[in-house]
């Protein structure tokens, strides 16, 4: 059955339309109120669907500025993985939405072959012969992923305490040390921390990509295994904001019917996790790194889409000798693969430009996000070095640790 | 004076579907009509095109006409008929020994019925009740009434019918027991105009009563107002009814982008009694709950009413009891030679009603010409060219809708979008962009924003006017389109004329989006100054 949200709460004001950061930059887009609320009531008369659908990059800024709590941005989503069923998204779009698949053939291959097979002018010509841009950098794979890491990493025994960590599959296969800074950390606090294999990507790119059955096959089996966990009382945390919004919120948008049994599908936020763990005295911060340093955080669309506040940030303030301070000019225009994409590539950089401006006019170098591909972004935009908050507190506390 | 053969007093479905009818059997005639075109119970009705299946028991002869015209209607106007296809619901509260009987009159009036799983059916429309006991699937379909009866204008005009909008029709003339001619005012100019003729037709539907006492007769007319609520969305893909004895409430009818519920029956004093009380909108809610149980968290964009032509001869039954049939009067009988009157019906059977009434007039007339209004449809199909050519310059979604809603003048509209430098979306929850709306606007038949409304469906989305009416009073003015009123007066109409339809109902979300209206016309934009500012 075709899913539909009730349009009605839409009062037509317009608001989400000025926050858009696509409708800002480009007129092809038709706009948040536009495709979403307005559109829906004609989606039943199977009135066609506007090309600018896939302009939207799920930013989720529409929901965030809607002063009516209309889920904009979903009934896109809806509409798009809809439009999909009948429409067969790109090869593009599949190799896009596909990098944890894709992440486990090349694990097979040593790591530098595959960066260079991908980064070379050659394949960086084919790729952008299928859609991808050639000016994108695209995020290279680790040397080793991050089951491999964990699996030789030896945890301190007698922890007693338990959490589990459910990485997403940027820090899978792109990031794996940002998952390895937590599990330290972790560590340190005096957790135990258990990585299940089972837990695959959330589906994020899979269904904003229009891959909506293979989406739903990893929801499936990823909240399976966070229920188990669950009913042990054992909290399943996440560094990953992207990762977050959609075990919050769209997959119980997106697949109602998984989500019914469940009291909450959402996973635990590692920032909020850890905060925690210094607030309780748990995670000694008092012997930390004191040296003076200065950082410009970006505060990435789908964590502020949570409303939780921006905890990462609230760490950073924590340490001595750290002056932290919020960027505050709006998404940095990746948007996971939406920026790579050829015909998008310019509209990212565009969207990107207040941020990236805001940090090379702070004079700050240190940048620091929660999120995967909003740091490839800054790098790219800036050539800043940009680190997750939790890579930048390690970094203080672990005396071994080079700076 | 002006000389034609045939005058016609109402421009509805019926006046303008005999206006199509003579002017195609090659008969001159000139319609009247008080307000704007399908201003009385033609627009302010349900929109649903019968299959009969709600006539088929108590009226088995009305139910064929309907399943015939239908059919008839589904060929002739298909810019203006969604065949969305109906339900006949049993719900936990209505009576099984109802269904046998149904199935079996149904069959009797050739009205196709099918049964359908309730699985199936819970599928095919999810927001129905779970508890529902069984489903039948007919022929219904929804009809924009408004448009048809345009379309019908359309094709008279093109065989040579003319008519004359905002006329009110204050005497006919006689001579010797013989219509002579009749004598209407132009209500925006005041002037006056004769007009002699040789038949006098009276399609003035709740108003025919009214008419008729122009010449001292009567006839058994009785304005039934019925109250209808229109929801912001489509929740049914189909028209819905409850399969009982047609009552109160029971049907709902998906149009375009929104979906109706109604209607109520209560006998009206007076024709235009198009007030919808909140008594009857609440009592409409608790109604249409029982099918669709979430039917109080959907938004209630506005309520209207119009009023029945209930023909009752005399003595028997109003309400809903009365007759849904037609009834056709020859007051040469009466004595008054070349006079006739049509009323009851339905919009339904409007072609049959027009056929029937004209061949009588042929008969009178001595004219031998064969009816061809059930072969011949409205207007052309748009070509696949056109249709690509306007998905430059429109919104996709609203291409088929901009094609049908336009008829003859889509080609005209898209040329013109075509040649300006951009086509904006001036109401964006209908979808109606600026060509079509200066187009509207120009045809020597609109004479305000509420005419360009009807037409267009401009302001009869979610926000009721709250955003497009300014935009468009400044499109208007900008290409100085010569309307009457001033455009902070026609600003004001025609919001009233959207507040007056949000009053009934008005809670819950659409209390929001009013509010929002109110603060940006009555503070902001302070309405009533800039009037009282014009005045001095
Ligand atoms: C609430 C409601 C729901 C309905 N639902 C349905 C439905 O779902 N399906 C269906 O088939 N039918 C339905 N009907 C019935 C249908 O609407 C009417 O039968 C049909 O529209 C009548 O058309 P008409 O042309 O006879 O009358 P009208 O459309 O009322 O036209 C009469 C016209 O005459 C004009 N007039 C009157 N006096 C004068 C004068 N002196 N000079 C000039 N002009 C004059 C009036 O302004 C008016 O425009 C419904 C009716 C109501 C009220
Ligand atoms: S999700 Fe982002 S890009 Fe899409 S409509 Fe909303 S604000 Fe615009
Ligand atoms: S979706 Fe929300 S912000 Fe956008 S127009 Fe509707 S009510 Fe306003």
């Amino acid at each position: 059955m075709k899913r539909r949200i009730n349009p009605d709460k839409c009062v037509a004001c317009s608001t989400c339309v000025v926050q858009c950061p696509v409708a800002e930059v480009t007129s092809k887009f038709l706009g948040p109120r536009m495709l979403g609320p307005a559109s829906e009531r004609f989606r039943m008369l199977n009135a066609g669907e506007d090309d600018s659908l896939s302009y939207c990059a799920n930013c989720k800024n529409c929901d965030i500025s809607c002063p009516q709590g209309v889920e904009v941005s979903n009934i896109n989503m809806l509409a798009r993985a809809e439009y999909c069923r009948e429409n067969r998204p790109s090869f593009r779009d599949w190799i896009l939405a596909h990098g944890e698949l894709e992440a486990k053939l090349v694990s097979y291959f040593p790591s530098f072959l595959v960066n260079f097979g991908m980064a070379n002018p050659i394949s960086k010509q084919i790729l952008d012969m299928v859609g991808v841009s050639k000016k994108a950098d695209l995020p290279k794979f680790a040397s080793k992923q991050f089951p491999a890491m964990f699996k030789e990493y030896k945890q301190p025994e007698n922890l007693t305490k338990r959490v589990v960590f459910y990485p997403g599959c940027f820090i899978k296969a792109y990031a794996p040390q940002t998952g390895m800074d937590l599990v330290w950390l972790l560590n340190k606090a005096g957790y135990k921390v258990e990585y299940p294999e089972v837990f695959c990507c959330c589906g994020t790119p899979l269904y904003t990509n229009g891959f909506e059955a293979d989406a739903r096959k990893n929801a499936v089996k990823n909240l399976e295994e966070l229920a188990a966990w669950r009913k042990a009382g054992i909290p399943v945390l996440s560094l990953c904001p992207s990762c977050q919004l959609m075990f919050k919120s769209e997959i119980p948008a997106f697949f109602p019917d998984l989500a019914e049994n469940m009291e909450s599908t959402a996973l635990d936020d590692a920032m909020e996790f850890i905060l925690g763990c210094i607030n309780r005295g748990e995670l000694d911060i008092s012997e930390a790194d004191t040296s003076p340093l200065d950082i410009i955080y970006h505060a990435p669309c789908h964590l502020r889409a949570q409303g939780i506040g921006f905890p990462g940030l609230d760490i950073l303030r924590l340490l001595p000798g750290v002056h932290a301070v919020n960027a505050d000019a709006g998404c940095c225009g990746i948007s996971g693969s939406y920026g790579f994409k050829k015909e998008k590539y310019d509209i990212g950089m565009a969207i990107g430009s207040k941020l990236f401006d805001t940090i090379k006019d702070s004079g700050i170098r240190q940048v620091a996000t929660e999120c995967g591909t909003c740091k490839v972004q800054i790098i790219h935009g800036t050539g800043n070095p940009c680190d997750h908050p939790l890579t930048i507190l390690r970094r203080r506390l672990d005396k071994k640790t080079t700076k | 004076m002006k000389h034609t053969t045939v005058v016609i007093i109402g421009g509805g479905a019926t006046g303008i579907g005999i206006l199509r009818d003579l002017s195609m059997r090659g008969v001159k005639a000139v319609l009247l009509e008080q307000g704007g075109i399908a201003s009385g119970a033609s627009s302010r009705f349900h929109g649903l095109l019968h299959s009969g299946g709600r006539y088929a028991v108590k009226d088995n002869e009305a139910a064929r006409e309907c399943i015939e015209e239908n059919m008839i209607l589904r060929r002739i106007g298909r810019e203006c008929v969604e065949e969305s296809e109906g339900f006949f619901v049993l719900s936990q509260q209505d009576d099984p020994a109802y269904e046998k009987p149904w199935v079996e009159a149904c069959a009797k009036a050739g009205i196709k019925t099918e049964p359908v799983d309730v699985k199936e059916a819970l599928r095919l429309e999810p927001n129905l009740d779970p508890g529902i006991k069984a489903v039948y699937r007919v022929p219904d379909s929804s009809v924009d009434g408004f448009r048809l009866v345009w379309h019908n204008a359309m094709s008279a005009r093109r065989y040579g019918g003319e008519m004359l909008t905002h006329h009110e029709v204050f005497a006919i003339d006689q001579e010797g027991g013989k219509v002579k001619g009749v004598r209407a005012r132009n209500l925006v100019t005041g002037e006056e105009v004769c007009i002699s003729c040789d038949v006098v037709v009276n399609a003035a539907g709740s108003w025919a009563a009214k008419v008729v006492e122009l010449v001292g007769l009567e006839v058994g007319v009785q304005p039934d107002r019925g109250t209808l609520v229109a929801f912001n969305h489509r929740f049914t893909s189909r028209v819905i009814n409850r399969l009982h004895m047609s009552s109160d409430g029971d049907i709902f009818v998906p149009h375009g982008s929104i979906t109706i519920l109604g209607t109520t029956s209560f006998h009206a004093d007076r024709p235009d009694a198009h007030e919808a009380p909140t008594e009857d909108v609440l009592k409409l809610l608790d109604i249409g709950e029982v099918l669709i149980p979430n039917l109080r968290s959907y938004r209630i964009l506005r309520a209207f009413a119009g009023t029945r032509p209930l023909y009752v001869a005399k003595g028997s039954a109003a309400g809903r009891a009365a007759s849904r049939g037609f009834h056709i009067s020859d007051h040469s009988e009466e004595g008054l030679d070349g006079m006739f009157s049509i009323f009851g019906g339905k919009f339904t059977t409007y072609r049959l009603m027009a056929e029937k009434l004209c061949d009588l007039v042929c008969e009178k007339l001595g004219v031998h010409a064969e009816c061809r209004t059930a072969v011949e449809p409205l207007i052309a199909d748009p070509s696949p060219a056109m249709m690509e050519k306007a998905a430059k310059y429109f919104p996709v979604h609203s291409v088929p809708l901009v094609a049908n809603r336009l008829g003859d003048a889509f080609p005209i509209v898209v040329e013109k979008a075509a040649a300006m430098k951009s086509n904006p979306l001036l109401c964006e929850c209908e979808m109606v962009t600026r060509a079509e709306i200066e187009y509207v606007a120009s045809d020597p038949s609109s004479h305000s924003m509420t005419d360009v409304r009807l037409r267009t469906r401009l302001g009869m989305g979610t926000c009721q006017g709250t955003y497009c009416s300014l935009r468009t009073i400044g499109a208007l003015t900008e290409c100085r389109v010569p309307f009457p009123l001033s455009p902070a007066d026609n600003l004001r109409d025609f919001l009233q004329e959207r507040w007056k339809g949000l009053r009934p109902a008005l809670w819950g979300l659409q209390a929001r989006e009013m509010e929002l209206g109110r603060a940006v016309y009555a503070a902001t934009l302070n309405i009533d100054g800039a009037r009282d500012e014009q005045k001095n």
